[in-house]
């Protein structure tokens, strides 16, 4: 299983827009802006991680609307914990790598 | 797991009512997902097609209502949908990932250890043909494919003198210059003598060590750099006063303790003081096992007799040049020389390869041994396939299992091919370490028997190779059956579950596997058993000496302190004199040439019918010894008597005749009517030696028991007073007792009679005897143990497949038992379809065996290559063998009681 550091600047995208409850595919691509040949990926990725869960829509409520059911994304506990670390990591990384381990200045010894 | 299969997924969406614009994206985006959803794995497609349609229909059916569907949102949705493409990809790599290669691993490794006698036998099976044949390739490669380790090797060819009695002799020295002033096909010909032995005295222990002449050009002709100093100059070949050495490497190790200034110091050789000039690498050693090298003294009187042939010749050939045009330039000088000297017409050179003169007779040796260890692995990977055929029929009920609980085909191929490559690689590794063991015991046990020795190790692409074939086997005859039962209709296994398994197929190819390995072993065992009795009846060839307690040693004096044919002999009556001395010494005689150690050969002719012409000249081996010689060796006198003291010094005018003693086969042959004795011969001597023949020795095998005795002509020491000095000799001793405190004795004799002088090559003639039968014992002993192996190796597969047998028919055998069968009865059955096996194998093997034969004819000694009685034998060791593998099966057959053959149901 993937530690949350190893999630990719684009899956923690994709995250962080499921998070905020973009459901579908496509509406993913959308609000993140990446491809479908790397957004899809990613959902796999994910849901075998089980930071995400998917599951189909009712099929009463699609055939109102006269369309196929959709997949619908939605975040995990595990997706959402990971989520935050993965945040707290790349913005660590940002601010110029203090608390990385090997990054910081050795202590002087006296 | 990704792909769940969903049992409420949506049904793939008609043709909806929009325009004809998103009506056509519609058709094109579907299509391409149609193609993608192809490369997606199976199990999760359909869903992956439903999530794909239902976004493009979804996000296609809002642009068109919202009227947004123009040309740019068009080619933005068939970008994405190429998408499609990529994300197929991804779903069928990600499912190789590392964590399920793990889990596979695991997963294997809990079915292998599960079945501990399974996996071992599989192990030990392929890891022994592994082995085997990794060995043996390593060998073959470095005997026979490696290039020899000198620059363009392949431009090396070896020079015989050739006449019409011999293809393998020397070149005489003025002959080989003119070849070499003349030629034009070599860059560069070489000269070397093929023996020579020198003594080296630079410190306490003289030793005396392998020391041939070679021309200035040897070393490069070959191309090799000497390590320190030089090689030889052009004019060092003069001879005379330039008393120069190049030491191999090994000697200077040894004896020089690999001093870096060695070069320049002046060191005693054969009690002449020589001047170190350079020092060779350690590649000149192990090819040509040479110790010191000096220059052929060219014009020194014994090097300008055109008659005395006592050089080889190397040769580089020009870039681009070939054999054949190389033999043909050195034919035309031939001619040219025939002309010139008539005296010494018909020699020529046979010029040969020089890879194919370094690996000579062992090529067709180690081809046939690589044949039979790849036989050897052909046996065992058919036992692997049997035994993985046989797991995997029983292994089908698990396969549907997991197929019902939705693993997908390719799923279970991966997880049986990780366990396959897991049995092989532990079989490789087993092979690995076996290998090395079985190359390290050719080192050890066939040290003299190949050339190249040196350069033999384990080699990595062998290794590689045979655990390559092993694994393959393993994997298309475990995966074959797996895949079949995949692709099967599953509930139709499952019903079978707990019942007879087994498709028809898997038992007929079963049964295939076991008759090819009884063939093949047919065809080992009667190899073996040819060359086993070839070995025996060589064993039993009576040499014509008689070995037991006779120990040999080597005696070589200086020059400079025995220039008198008076000293030599004055010597060896001291030496000999004080040897017999030694308690329980019983006799004791020098002679230039031993049994098994044979120096060379000269024309001769009964006297007053001279050849009339140079094919008709005769030669003979020449052995020239004290009295007393053929009672230490107890070689029967046939005829007339032995030589003695009544064989006197001849006066100075060698006018008067001496006295001879001829071998049986020649005095039968010369003389039909048995008058050999009285008769006379001329033997070239360097000049014309008149001898009466005074006695008839028995044929002695002189160059082993394999080789037919040669025509030996035997001289009195006191009467060769020119033609070899004497100075070399070996002597015989015949006593009771401690051979190794013997040895210990003579040497103490020798150094109190001249300090300085090494008593060489100390050997028991018994060993001699038995070392000159060393490679056939070699050869016959690895094809002796192939053939025990894939015996072995066929037994156990017949076995295997009767047990299984006797296993699926449980059933059948208790209902047969509960209706009466007797336990014969039980016993014939399963016997008598084990024997039809077995006699279908010998059938074929008979086949193969008469065909593989011709391979081995070569290197069989008084056995037809067709002999009955090992035919019958190895036939019978077969099928008695096959037998056994019957009966165990069969007896368990009979245990099996009715009732609990019903409650196994």
């Amino acid at each position: 299983m993937p530690s949350p550091r190893r999630l990719s600047p684009a899956a923690v995208a994709v995250l962080q827009v499921i998070a905020r409850g973009v459901r579908h595919g496509f509406d993913i691509m959308d609000a993140t802006g990446l491809p479908s040949g790397t957004v899809y990926p990613i959902l796999g990725r994910l849901e075998r991680a089980a930071f995400v869960r998917s599951r189909w829509e009712s099929p009463t409520v699609a055939q109102r609307e006269k369309r196929p059911p959709r997949r619908n994304y939605e975040i995990s506990g595990a997706g959402s914990r990971a989520l935050a670390e993965a945040v707290e990591h790349y913005r660590t990384l940002s601010r110029g790598g203090r608390g990385t381990p090997g990054l910081a200045p050795k202590p002087q010894r006296t | 797991m990704t792909p769940r299969r969903m049992n409420g997924y949506p049904a793939e969406p008609s043709e909806p009512p929009w325009s004809r614009d998103a009506r056509a994206t519609w058709r094109l985006c579907r299509s391409v997902v149609a193609i993608a959803s192809r490369i997606v794995p199976r199990g999760g497609r359909a869903e992956w097609r439903a999530e794909w349609l239902a976004e493009l229909y979804y996000r296609l059916l809002a642009l068109d209502h919202a009227a947004l569907l123009d040309g740019a949102a068009r080619r933005d949705l068939v970008v994405r949908t190429l998408g499609a493409l990529p994300h197929a990809v991804w779903t069928r790599q990600s499912e190789w990932r590392f964590d399920m290669l793990m889990q596979d691993l695991a997963y294997a490794l809990r079915v292998n250890w599960k079945r501990p006698a399974f996996s071992l036998l599989v192990i030990a099976t392929l890891g022994l043909g592994v082995g085997a044949n990794s060995a043996m390739f390593s060998v073959v490669n470095a005997v026979l494919i490696r290039p020899l380790p000198f620059p363009q090797s392949e431009q090396l060819v070896y020079a015989f003198g050739a006449f019409k009695g011999g293809d393998q002799a020397s070149i005489s020295p003025p002959d080989f210059l003119d070849y070499r002033a003349q030629t034009r096909a070599f860059s560069s010909f070489a000269g070397r003598t093929p023996f020579g032995t020198a003594v080296l005295s630079n410190a306490d222990d003289p030793e005396r060590v392998v020391a041939p002449r070679v021309t200035s050009n040897f070393f490069s002709t070959l191309g090799v750099q000497p390590m320190l100093g030089r090689g030889f100059l052009p004019e060092e070949e003069e001879g005379g006063s330039h008393k120069v050495v190049v030491l191999s490497h090994g000697l200077w190790q040894r004896r020089f303790a690999a001093d870096p200034r060695v070069v320049g110091r002046t060191i005693p050789i054969d009690g002449e003081p020589h001047t170190i000039v350079g020092v060779m690498p350690p590649v000149m050693e192990r090819i040509f096992g040479d110790q010191i090298w000096l220059p052929v003294p060219f014009h020194t009187e014994e090097m300008s007799v055109r008659r005395y042939h006592m050089l080889r010749g190397i040769g580089r050939l020009r870039p681009n040049g070939s054999l054949a045009q190389a033999q043909a330039d050195m034919d035309a000088i031939a001619r040219r020389l025939e002309a010139t000297y008539p005296a010494d017409a018909s020699w020529r050179l046979r010029l040969v390869s020089y890879r194919d003169v370094v690996v000579g007779r062992s090529e067709t040796v180690l081809l046939m041994l690589l044949g039979a260890v790849g036989l050897v692995l052909l046996v065992a990977c058919a036992n692997v396939a049997s035994l993985m055929l046989a797991r995997a029929t029983s292994r089908e009920s698990e396969i549907a299992v997991r197929t019902a609980l939705g693993a997908s085909r390719g799923r279970i191929v991966r997880q049986l091919l990780t366990e396959s490559v897991l049995l092989g690689g532990a079989a490789g590794t087993i092979g690995l370490v076996l290998s090395v063991a079985l190359v390290r015991g050719v080192h050890v046990f066939a040290a003299d028997l190949l050339p190249r020795m040196s350069e033999i190790r384990v080699d990595g692409a062998a290794v590689a190779f045979t655990i390559g074939v092993a694994m393959l086997t393993g994997i298309l005859f475990g995966l074959a059956p797996a895949l079949q039962a995949a692709r099967q209709d599953v509930a139709a296994i499952m019903r079978r579950v707990g019942r007879s398994t087994g498709s028809r197929n898997a038992i007929r190819v079963r049964d295939a596997l076991v008759v090819g390995q009884v063939a093949l072993s047919l065809v080992l065992l009667v190899g073996a058993g040819l060359l086993i009795r070839s070995l025996w009846v060589v064993q039993r060839v009576e040499p014509g000496f008689d070995p037991r307690g006779v120990l040999s040693a080597q005696v070589t004096l200086p020059v400079d302190r025995y220039q008198t044919h008076d000293a030599v002999e004055r010597f060896w009556t001291q030496f000999l004199g004080k040897v017999r001395a030694i308690p329980g010494v019983e006799r004791a005689a020098a002679a230039t040439m031993l049994p098994l150690a044979p120096t060379g050969d000269t024309y001769y002719f009964v006297d007053g019918h001279p050849p009339a012409s140079d094919a008709d000249k005769r030669t003979a081996q020449v052995s020239v010894s004290t009295d007393d010689y053929f009672a230490t060796l107890r070689i029967p006198i046939v005829q007339g008597r032995a030589l003695g003291p009544e064989d006197r010094a001849l006066g100075s005018d060698s006018l008067g005749y001496g006295t001879i003693v001829i071998s049986d086969g020649m005095a039968r042959r010369l003389f039909p009517n048995g008058n050999a004795v009285g008769s006379r011969l001329v033997v070239d001597v360097g000049r014309p030696f008149r001898a009466e023949v005074v006695g008839v020795a028995a044929d002695v095998r002189a160059f082993g028991q394999e080789v037919e005795a040669p025509d030996i002509l035997y001289f009195s020491f006191r009467q060769m007073t020119a033609f070899r000095s004497g100075r070399n000799m070996s002597v015989a001793v015949r006593a009771g007792g401690e051979r190794l405190q013997l040895a210990g004795a003579i040497r103490a004799a020798l150094h109190t009679l001249q300090n300085g002088v090494p008593l060489a090559n100390v050997a028991s003639m018994d060993q001699l005897l038995h070392d000159s039968l060393a490679t056939s014992a070699f050869r016959t002993r690895l094809l002796t143990a192939f053939a025990a192996v894939a015996l072995l190796l066929a037994v156990v597969g017949l076995y295997g497949v009767l047990a299984f047998t006797v296993a699926e028919r449980t059933r059948e055998i208790g209902v047969r038992v509960a209706l009466g069968a007797r336990a014969p009865r039980v016993v014939a059955m399963i016997v008598g379809r084990g024997m039809r096996l077995v006699t279908l194998g010998i059938g074929m093997g008979l086949v193969g065996s008469v065909a593989a034969v011709r391979l081995i004819r070569g290197m069989l000694f008084g056995v037809d290559a067709l002999d009955p009685m090992v035919f019958a034998l190895m036939v019978t060791l077969l099928a008695l063998g096959g037998l056994a593998a019957c009966l165990i099966p069969a007896r368990r057959a009979t245990r099996i009681s009715p009732m609990a053959a019903l409650r196994a149901e």
